[in-house]
């Protein structure tokens, strides 16, 4: 649907304004089409969410481009190239490109390497290595893991040990290296935060203790210590062994500053990169990445690492959010992209800075009591017209609002909440010595569903409170920006970097919750009927 | 050259109007007192918009848009989709979808021309499958709702402009066009293309497609026959 209008929606000012937008100009001191003629790329993480739109986009807009290397983990029984079949060609982020451009011509200009960042090279075979030296010529690393608090050695192994290997095969390749990262290494801070700050031995609580430093090498030397001391301790500590990695994790990232293991490893990643002589490397640090604006199609999402999980608890009808009134730091996925293709073209020119923040809040901030809003705006449309469940707990989830709380009044709600659910625990299982378990069992049953799921969102939601309630972020985006000034007006026809027009309102509505609940909540609902 | 269909919308394929779209959203207010408050504004309201109407309908679409004043615009995005479901949705015409699909299988571009606001124009286009829309933006100033509506207000005579300016940009011929609207205050329109059907008439537009020869369709009756010009309509 296209609206005939002359006015456009300034997302800044909050008003419309009069005129079609500027055409975007470029200086021209970067030729993006030139950088990536004739080129080869190898990508790393091309399975990811982020990853597949990258190669969509690549084999969309820059049809110049000679070859594009893909490494793909093989998984048990599967090897590579069906994973990269199954997984990345078929699947909706390209199917448009595709049947666009035909799997014949994709199939010609992808070439599918099996490998695995947590071997050296990259676990590539001596063939493909042979095959790839001194032919490619930039590598984009999209690899690693992204949960927040995995078991301490899942995140050290693909995010630090892991770039060590990219770096040894980037430099055995002569080839040089975009990065993605993540505008979240700044740790526990507030405020702006700079593209600036000094990469090497930084920590986020460096201002608190000046008396310490931060050192990669000291940090894997702990990380061994500990993983040994944990395995060793099986005997005589009856915890799970995953628990105490994944608190061990979260305690030495807390120590240091860092809001959790993921922000923390990747921060260390950085750093040997970073520390690395005569590399060249652009470091890409995305917000948080969400749902496509445009590209390969409008809402297009995939995975619960990005604000899903809290679209679906709001969906579901969650009333308190304790968030400030500041900004959350959301792209959609296509920028993000389109953001690494520019950085990418600006590094293989060899005109590129050392850090890029691709994030929104610096021209077109999204506050997030707004965001509150929306949820209960969506969690109102989707129970006035639900049909399962309690009717009366439809229409409380429907016409109550969602309100922004403190994370005091979030602590309180909570322990009302699980005494009451104790009350009745008490009362049914009363019930159940007097009436018997087939009458009052169901129950019973029902109550402790609906506790597991309670527990589910509290988790959920305390993961998210560093980036919602206790720290406020605005990433700096100078650098993306100036990049962007320097294509020329042709290649500003194929990228764009341009967040200050996106219109919020429309995007959460219209586009990012539409497609959360297209494909994400179907996994989502699968995933939690079997338990995994 | 291409030929278009240009639908207006309140009476023509829906029943509901500005005054009902405005009152779900009164309805639902943030609270049960504000949603009470703001539904007794309306209902009280509805006589001067009935004089309004029958006055001017320019008059009555800057009257209703007045009464979005303080509103924020999440608001009237974020709840568009219930809206639709709750208020719009219910009262479109039986025939209406068919009408439309008959239109563009004959190879017309789908238009709607309405007084309407965008953000509820929206899901019904989606719903319709519309090509296009021209329809009313309200002013805001910082997120807010000024009560105003953007200028040109699409309403009257501006429709038949906009149609006209939309023809000479998309390459239309006009004399092969057709266009769709229940009200007088569209007659304008109406006789800016070719092929003018006076939809659900009121009875003043009733006496003037009498006058002009204007076929007469009745989207509200499901046994009613498409003008010949739409001759493919018989197949549905």
């Amino acid at each position: 649907m296209k609206s005939r209008t002359t006015w456009r929606w300034n997302p800044v000012r909050g008003e419309y304004e009069k005129g079609a937008p500027p055409p975007l100009e470029g200086t021209g001191e970067i030729s993006a089409i030139d950088a990536f003629t004739n080129k080869r790329m190898l990508l790393l993480g091309g399975t990811g969410f982020v990853g597949k739109v990258l190669l969509a986009m690549v084999l969309d807009r820059f049809p110049e481009l000679k070859h594009i290397v893909v490494q793909v983990r093989r998984k048990k029984n599967v090897s590579g190239q069906q994973r990269f079949d199954s997984e990345v060609l078929h699947s909706a982020s390209l199917r448009p490109i595709v049947q666009q451009i035909g799997e014949m011509a994709v199939r010609e200009k992808v070439l599918v390497v099996e490998g695995d960042v947590g071997q050296p090279l990259c676990g590539i075979s001596s063939d493909h290595l042979e095959l790839l030296k001194g032919k490619v010529d930039v590598v984009v690393n999209l690899a690693g893991v992204v949960d927040f608090d995995p078991p301490v050695n899942e995140s050290f192994e693909p995010n630090v040990y892991g770039t060590l290997h990219i770096i040894e095969l980037v430099k055995l390749l002569n080839a040089r290296l975009v990065h993605v990262s993540t505008a979240y290494v700044a740790g526990k801070k507030n405020g702006r935060i700079s593209e600036d700050i000094p990469i090497e031995g930084y920590f986020p609580r460096r201002g608190e203790r000046d008396d310490e430093h931060f050192s990669v090498a000291e940090e894997l030397k702990w990380y061994e210590q500990f993983v040994k001391e944990t395995r060793d301790s099986r005997a005589t500590n009856p915890r799970p062994i995953r628990d105490r990695l994944r608190e061990g994790g979260l305690r030495r990232a807390d120590y240091w500053g860092w809001t959790n293991t993921y922000t923390y490893t990747k921060s260390m990643g950085e750093q040997l990169i970073a520390a690395t002589p005569g590399l060249t490397y652009a470091i890409v640090r995305p917000a948080i990445v969400e749902s496509s604006l445009h590209f390969p199609f409008p809402g297009w999402n995939e995975g619960f690492t990005t604000s899903a999980p809290l679209v679906l608890m709001g969906g579901e009808g969650v009333k308190g959010w304790p968030v400030r009134n500041g900004p959350l730091e959301i792209i959609p996925v296509d920028l993000v992209t389109a953001g690494i293709l520019i950085v990418t073209a600006a590094v293989l020119c060899e005109k590129h800075n050392r850090v890029y923040h691709l994030a929104s809040a610096d021209e077109n901030p999204i506050m997030l009591p707004r965001l509150v809003a929306f949820l209960g705006m969506n969690a109102r449309y989707k129970h006035k017209r639900k049909k399962s469940g309690n009717r009366l707990a439809n229409i409380w989830k429907a016409y109550v609002e969602t309100q922004v709380i403190t994370v005091e009044s979030l602590q309180a709600r909570r322990s009302r909440l699980h005494r009451g659910l104790d009350v009745m625990h008490a009362v049914l299982t009363l019930g159940k010595t007097l009436f018997g378990a087939k009458r009052v069992g169901p129950y019973l049953k029902s109550l402790r569903d609906t506790r597991r799921q309670i527990r589910a969102q509290e988790v959920t939601l305390d993961k998210f409170l560093p980036f919602m309630f206790h720290n406020s972020f605005i990433f700096e985006t100078r650098n993306i920006r100036q990049a962007a000034s320097m294509l020329t007006n042709e290649d500003l026809k194929r990228l764009r970097w341009d967040p200050e027009w996106i219109d919020w309102a429309d995007y959460w509505v219209n586009i990012h919750t539409k497609g959360i609940e297209k494909w994400i909540r179907p996994v989502f609902t699968a995933s939690r009927k079997t338990g995994t | 050259m291409n030929k278009a269909a240009f639908y207006d919308l309140d009476g023509t394929l829906l029943s509901c109007n500005l005054v009902t779209m405005h009152a779900y959203y009164a309805r639902n207010d943030r609270s049960i007192l504000k949603s009470v408050y703001q539904f007794t504004k309306v209902l009280l309201s509805v006589p001067l918009y009935f004089g309004l109407d029958l006055y001017s309908r320019s008059l009555f679409n800057i009257f209703s848009f007045r009464a979005y004043r303080g509103m924020h615009r999440d608001r009237l995005i974020g709840l568009s989709d219930d809206l639709f479901e709750v208020t719009l949705k219910p009262s479109i015409f039986p025939q209406a979808e068919a009408l439309i699909r008959t239109t563009r299988e004959l190879g017309y571009r789908n238009v709607l021309v309405t007084g309407t606001l965008d953000f509820q124009v929206r899901p019904i286009a989606l719903h319709f499958g519309i090509d296009e829309v021209i329809c009313n933006r309200l002013e805001f100033r910082n997120h807010i709702a000024t009560g105003r509506v953007l200028p040109p207000l699409i309403a009257e005579n501006e429709k038949a402009h906009r149609i006209r300016e939309y023809a000479a940009e998309e390459d239309i011929d006009l004399g092969q066009s057709c266009a769709f609207s229940d009200s007088s205050a569209d007659v304008p329109m109406l006789s800016a293309v070719g092929h003018p059907v006076a939809t659900n008439p009121t009875r003043r537009l009733r006496h003037v497609a009498l006058e002009m020869n204007w076929p007469i369709l009745e989207l509200r009756e499901s046994s009613s026959k498409f003008p010949p010009f739409l001759s493919v309509a018989k197949v549905h």
